[in-house]
């Protein structure tokens, strides 16, 4: 009985352990709030890209901080900041002095969460999502790979064209923030000379909540949440007053009329086409090339994943037939056969690492998609760089919209050539990743990805090769996961590096250089 | 009428030696005695062509017929009269009739079991038992949790501590109840983000923890060389999200299962020989899993050690 207790001790110990050692699952990027690398004081100069130019939208002269109006309110937030909850607390240090993060993870989080393919009805039939009926079954959207590209291409933009007009009048009006003028308060970011009215925090938080909720009509309610406790939390923060975040809501409301109006009219209504129009498109590709690829699950899906999404509305680039490639090899030509020959390869004998790379880089149904895999990697630079919001806006504008840009040519390609996937081509043909509901040639996760790079690799000259590298792997993982050929993976990288160039070029000549 | 189903039984196992050595599992209350080993293989298969997608029952054209097969080698040793260690290392095979997706195989989790006899009294016309069992289970190899529902186990360490208790009346009849709480660790998959009820950037799932209740009616005939019983089992994660729509499960899933079974299992009556054993679970109800139709079969070879 005595090696019993011991034994039972040794149990117990093993869960204290154990337990200690448990790793964190966090659920958003924890960083220490950081003072700007710096503040971009001729920001409000820059190219915008919805808008015009900042006169078009239009704030009202701030008060002076020495009148009675200004005065009272920040009394006011002199006594909101002295009670704080506990809960407060923790929301002034969420949001942090970037809140352009927090949004674009809100975003990610609401792909991954829709980011689900409709499943078959009990007669077999499929059942598409409708903007027009958003609660379903299925909910809309499906958030898949394209939309979610559009959406945060969307966000992204908007942000960046709001966060240029503040700046624009915080250097027209200067009025310095709450702290600079009552030396008594203590914000809770590191202090900085950026003039606050009109409040950049405000602005980033009217056009998250706007453009998200167009984009899942189903998160109104939670948006607003996150959207209430971000603008309190600037008054919490001690860096802005009230009148700071009306002006900032007010240019936000604004980019956000033009953002709306774009996105009604830049195709994507139609790029979930009907059936008919499905089949002439492979009809079409049959005839011109003698091949067309089909959906293989059970009970077949009519119709692949937005055949017209090759046909929406490009950011920067004037047409998508300038970065479509050639022809991928026939099925059953020597070319086709030995990259056909190496897939079967790598699912025989796949290593330990080649399933890491392949599953790391999976990025399917529920997760927040490739667009999002790149976004994570952007805010870690962003982050790691303490760039300002608006550098931070600017990044991510021109990468959301390079990264759509390839979607969008990506698509053109796959629907253009319509090839059929290795689980089409390769009978008996097994795989570890699921095979997408659309065609193989380019590869949307290569193409996507070198995209990516291209526009971070511009941005972060120090840690360009990585990022390019990261991108050449993604590529390959699909090889790895048996969704793609080595040529749909290639031609998707030089088609994505070739899009991500426009948005270089584009931003090269912005103003912020 | 019981007479020819015991000869039923008794003739669909193997011609044996006979012995009152005992194999055993870690919910039962069979101990073996000091310095006997007991050593088994067992063979499973079960299968499944419908699922629970949360509490909703479904069937999935791309899976079709589930089908997992395992074979385990097990092994128990009488360390004392009253302490026995048991020990096993399932290798698991998985695949899928429909779909494109590659099935799975490999070895599982090595699981070692301290089991302890605690209480024997007599009451009545029967004996009161009492037994816990200790548990630690981790994963071996590199099998990969998160290929579910192809994965071959939850890629987590496990610990379970389980109290057994039973009465066996002197005319063979058992009753018996065991109740354990499983503590499961994390697993570590292959991707540094994924999403349980929102965003996780981790590369780590927790794996919730779990009550496992058994419960047995048992039936020792023949001089306590075949011994029969209707199993009821019962698994409650305590934690979990469920199966999205037409998703992939994952281990952070709420999995519950609930069965009912039969076992066989035939004992030796000397030193040393071979057994068998056979039994078969019905899953009837159940939560992000495969409502699980299984039969399982082994022999055992039992010897004195010391």
């Amino acid at each position: 009985m005595k090696n019993l207790k011991t034994i039972y001790i040794t149990l117990f110990s093993i869960i204290l352990i154990t337990s200690s050692c448990i790793e964190e699952t966090p659920n958003y990027y924890q960083f220490d709030g950081y003072g700007f690398e710096k503040l971009d004081e001729n920001g409000g100069t820059w190219k915008t890209i919805l808008v015009t130019s900042p006169a078009q939208i239009s704030i009202s002269q701030p008060e002076a901080t020495s009148s009675a109006a200004y005065q009272a309110e920040l009394t006011n937030l002199k006594q909101q900041m002295s009670s704080l909850t506990p809960k407060e607390k923790e929301a002034v240090k969420y949001w942090t002095s970037n809140p352009i993060i927090r949004w674009n993870e809100i975003a990610l989080e609401l792909a991954a969460k829709y980011n689900l393919i409709p499943g078959p009805n009990a007669d077999g039939t499929y059942t598409l999502p409708n903007a027009a009926n958003p609660a379903g079954p299925p909910a809309f959207p499906f958030a898949h790979p394209p939309y979610t590209s559009r959406m945060l291409a969307y966000l992204s933009v908007s942000q960046f064209d709001a966060l240029v007009v503040a700046w624009h009048y915080k250097y027209e009006y200067n009025r310095p923030g709450p702290y600079r003028v009552d030396t008594n308060i203590e914000p809770a970011y590191a202090k900085n000379e950026l003039p606050s009215y009109p409040s950049n925090g405000a602005a980033i938080a009217i056009v998250s909540k706007e453009i998200l909720a167009v984009m899942f009509p189903l998160e109104g309610a939670y948006l607003e949440s996150k959207y209430q406790e971000h603008i309190r939390s600037l008054i919490h923060a001690g860096i802005n007053v009230q009148s700071d975040i009306v002006a900032g809501t007010a240019i936000g409301s604004e980019v956000v009329k033009l953002a709306k109006q774009r996105a009604s009219t830049d195709g994507m209504a139609k790029a979930q086409t009907p059936k008919p129009i499905s089949d002439s498109i492979a009809n079409a590709a049959f005839e011109r090339f003698g091949w067309k690829w089909k959906n293989m699950e059970t009970p077949q899906r009519p119709v692949g994943l937005t055949p017209l999404f090759g046909k929406v509305r490009m950011w920067n680039v004037p047409t998508v037939e300038e970065v479509r490639p050639g022809p991928p090899p026939a099925p059953g030509s020597a070319e086709f056969e030995a990259d056909a020959a190496e897939l079967r390869k790598f699912a025989s004998h796949m290593t330990i690492s080649q399933r890491r790379i392949a599953n790391w880089w999976e990025d399917g149904l529920g997760s927040y998609t490739p667009p999002g895999h790149w976004n994570k990697f952007a805010k870690e630079a962003i982050v790691k760089a303490k760039l300002n919001p608006l550098r931070s806006a600017r990044v991510f504008a021109y990468m959301n919209t390079a990264i759509m840009d390839a979607g969008v040519a990506c698509w053109d390609t796959k629907y253009y050539y319509h090839y059929p996937r290795p689980i089409q081509t390769i009978t008996g043909f097994k795989t570890i990743l699921g095979t997408p509901n659309f065609p193989a040639y380019t590869s949307g996760h290569s193409t996507f990805s070198a995209a990516g790079a291209e526009v971070l690799a511009h941005f972060f000259p120090a840690d360009a090769a990585q990022f390019r590298a990261r991108a050449e792997e993604a590529a390959v993982s699909r090889l790895y996961g048996g969704i793609h050929y080595r040529f749909d993976a290639e031609v998707g990288v030089a088609q994505g590096k070739n899009v991500g160039t426009y948005a270089v070029k584009r931003a090269k000549s912005d103003g912020a250089q | 009428m019981k007479k020819y189903l015991q000869s039923i039984v008794l003739l669909t196992l193997f011609q044996l030696w006979f012995s009152t050595l005992q194999a055993q599992t870690p919910w039962d209350e069979v101990m073996m005695g000091k310095g006997e080993i007991c050593t088994a293989l067992i063979y499973e298969h079960s299968s499944w062509d419908q699922y629970w997608e949360g509490s909703y029952l479904r069937e999935n054209a791309n899976i079709g017929t589930f089908t997992r097969q395992m074979g385990m080698p097990m092994v128990a040793i009488g360390l004392t009269k009253k302490i026995n260690i048991i020990a096993s290392l399932p290798y698991i095979n998985t695949k899928a009739s429909g779909g494109t997706q590659a099935g799975q195989s490999g070895f599982q989790d090595l699981s070692v079991s301290v089991k302890v006899d605690w209480l024997q009294k007599q009451l009545g016309s029967g004996r009161l038992l009492f037994l816990t069992n200790a548990h630690v289970s981790t994963p071996v190899g590199n099998y990969l949790s998160d290929y579910m529902p192809f994965s071959l186990g939850a890629g987590a360490p496990e610990l379970g501590f389980r109290g057994i208790g039973g009465y066996k009346m002197d005319n063979g009849l058992v009753f018996r109840a065991s109740l354990a709480y499983l503590w499961r660790g994390q697993t570590e998959v292959e991707r540094d983000y994924y999403y349980e009820k929102g965003s996780v950037y981790s590369s780590f799932m927790n794996v919730p923890n779990a009550l496992n209740f058994h419960g047995a009616i048992g039936y020792w005939a023949f001089d306590n060389r075949l011994r029969m019983e209707a199993t009821y089992m019962n698994l409650n994660c305590l934690t979990g999200d469920d199966i999205r729509s037409y998703n992939r499960p994952q281990p952070t899933n709420k999995t519950e299962v609930s069965q009912v079974g039969a076992w066989v299992q035939y004992f030796i009556k000397s030193d040393q020989g071979f057994g068998a054993l056979a039994y078969f679970n019905q899953t009837l109800s159940g939560r992000n899993m495969g409502k699980a139709t299984t039969i399982g079969a082994g022999i055992t070879y039992q010897f004195k050690a010391y």
